[in-house]
């Protein structure tokens, strides 16, 4: 397995005095789904610009695949690090579809028959094949942010980093592009960095979670950065619906290992309750289950 | 949301639309800058039945037309008043003070009538193709990168422009604003437009974020996706002719 992604000790802060980031450190493998969550402010994109070469540093902190970003050309760096910015306004520039998604590829003095390769490839992977010729404009937001992504696909990097993919969606637009992420990290290898604050998403498009407020809190599987409710607590986030909503059945009598974090992971958990209580799962009021109950209520609805 | 297209009737097709973009970029640069210089109103009348020629040949609705040309009208109409009162000459009508000369009068409608036919001209050029076709025909045909780029960028965000304008004046009106022409509606259309500069300078420094993540270089457009044909040949080598030919036998009357 190869390191993705190296970064030790990365501080920045902007002009005016204010630390963003500080002693961060990570360090990411190839073909790894991994989310940065965290509240407004904490760094996020500043750490993401860090990983594309927007942003240097000074230190010479930042490696992918075990070159220094700062030295890297500007085609080098493209190709390894794509990202995909969080408005498809600020990311589509060009007139046209095709001429946005050619762009990258172009600047990487690729030869015309292989733009045009790559521009049809990253277009029939987002779904918007017979779009090149539409203007950004009359697109839906949707339609927008897919555009966007294949304009960074063209480029065909091994690193992927979205900045809040599911922000402002509806929920099919959303569904199709959580659905698109895990497709590029599951059958093309690519390595993907999400930031997002939508907690119920993460799950889905994530095997690890860390929490970021101007450092790392927390690095961990899903699950056990979403046990620990008080670190959330702390750092302003939250947990997934359905884990709170195990947590209550839990209050009612049920016994399970772990406490699900998506749709699929509720069902089996379900199935496995059934299965290790005889058929059936039973709820029922303990003398214990009001205490616990204001408990939930006071961690969960604050 | 209705956007004011310039391209909306990009999609037709006539034999206009199908010239190839750089020669329709340089036989229409031809005939307006020939369409400006002439010196008689005969001649500029000839270039006017030239655009008007060549746009009934586009078909591009009338309306259309007409809308884009009122633009033209704030600065046309001063000129037909003033210049008649202005330009001294022999009086072709004099009440008190006022006087209109014959030479402020015909000077009025030749400049009248070189700017409806450049207008036309331009119109019928910008509308009969795609607004990203011609920017990639003038960058094919060496126009500085610096100026594709702003026209680029203008065009591709005028939009959003508009929408965050739409955005912020839906939510003045949300709040019970109604634009009155005093101290108070002018300083909250004062707000409104800092505002949208404040925007629109914070959307820059995202939106070259995202063009340095793509490689952005400043290289110009280097693919020609454009064929010349014959027609197009044809169509330039008669523009040619015709700029020529009015501008060498306007000489010869002198």
């Amino acid at each position: 397995m190869r390191r993705a992604v190296e970064i030790t000790n990365l501080n920045h802060q902007y002009s005016d005095g204010t630390v963003s980031l500080e002693n961060v450190s990570l360090a990411i493998d190839e073909g790894e789904m991994i989310a940065v969550i965290g509240q407004n402010g904490a760094g996020k994109t500043t750490l993401f610009l860090h990983l594309n070469g927007s942003i240097r540093s000074f230190d010479d902190n930042v490696f992918i695949f075990g070159q220094n970003i700062g030295t890297m050309s500007i085609e080098e760096r493209i190709c390894h690090v794509g990202v995909v910015f969080q408005d498809p306004d600020d990311q589509l520039f060009m007139p046209t579809v095709y001429d946005d998604v050619a762009f990258g590829p172009t600047n990487m003095g690729l030869p015309e028959d292989e733009v045009e390769r790559r521009v049809k490839e990253a277009l029939s992977t987002v779904g918007l094949s017979g779009f090149e010729d539409r203007v950004p404009h009359h697109m839906s937001y949707g339609q927008k942010k897919r555009a966007a992504l294949a304009a960074v696909l063209s480029m065909e990097p091994r690193i992927l980093v979205f900045d809040e993919p599911t922000a402002n969606l509806d929920p099919k637009s959303r569904a199709v592009f959580i659905r698109l992420i895990n497709d590029l990290n599951k059958n093309k290898g690519i390595t993907t960095i999400v930031a997002m604050h939508d907690v119920n998403a993460v799950p889905d498009v994530a095997d690890r979670v860390v929490i970021l407020n101007r450092t790392i809190v927390a690095d961990g599987t899903p699950v056990e950065v979403f046990s620990d409710i008080s670190l959330l607590e702390d750092n302003n986030l939250d947990v997934p619906e359905i884990y709170k909503m195990f947590c209550i059945l839990g209050c009612y009598g049920c016994t399970y290992e772990v406490p699900p974090l998506t749709i699929p992971e509720a069902a089996l958990t379900l199935d496995r309750m059934i299965d290790t209580n005889g058929g059936t799962v039973r709820l029922g009021r303990s003398e214990n289950t009001k205490e616990e109950m204001t408990d939930l209520f006071r961690r969960f609805c604050r | 949301m209705h956007y004011p297209d310039i391209d909306k009737y990009a999609g037709m097709d006539s034999p206009v639309h199908r010239i190839e973009p750089r020669i329709k970029i340089i036989s229409f640069g031809i005939l307006i800058v020939s369409a400006v210089f002439v010196g008689t109103i005969p001649a500029s009348l000839f270039f006017l039945a030239v655009a008007v020629v060549i746009l009934l040949a586009s078909r591009l609705p009338m309306r259309f037309i007409l809308t884009r040309m009122k633009v033209i009208c704030v600065f046309v109409i001063p000129i037909l008043v003033l210049m008649p009162l202005t330009v001294p000459g022999t009086p072709l009508f004099s009440a008190g003070p006022v006087s209109i000369s014959q030479e402020g009068v015909s000077f009025a409608v030749l400049v009248t009538v070189r700017s409806v036919t450049a207008i036309l001209l331009v119109v019928t050029m910008l509308g009969t193709q795609r607004f990203d076709t011609t920017l990639k025909a003038l960058s094919l045909l060496r126009v500085p990168g610096i100026i594709i780029q702003m026209l680029l960028f203008t065009y591709r965000y005028i939009y959003v422009m508009i929408d965050e304008f739409l955005r912020i004046w839906s939510s003045m009106r949300a709040k019970g604003y109604t634009f009155r022409f005093n101290r108070h509606g002018l300083t909250i259309i004062g707000n409104l437009i800092g505002m949208l500069l404040i925007n629109s300078y914070e959307r820059a420094e995202r939106v070259y974020q995202a063009m340095i993540a793509k490689g952005y270089t400043g290289n110009p457009i280097s693919f020609s996706p454009f064929r010349v044909t014959i027609p197009d040949c044809l169509f330039c080598a008669a523009v040619i002719t015709l700029a020529v030919g009015v501008h060498i036998n306007y000489l010869e009357i002198l």
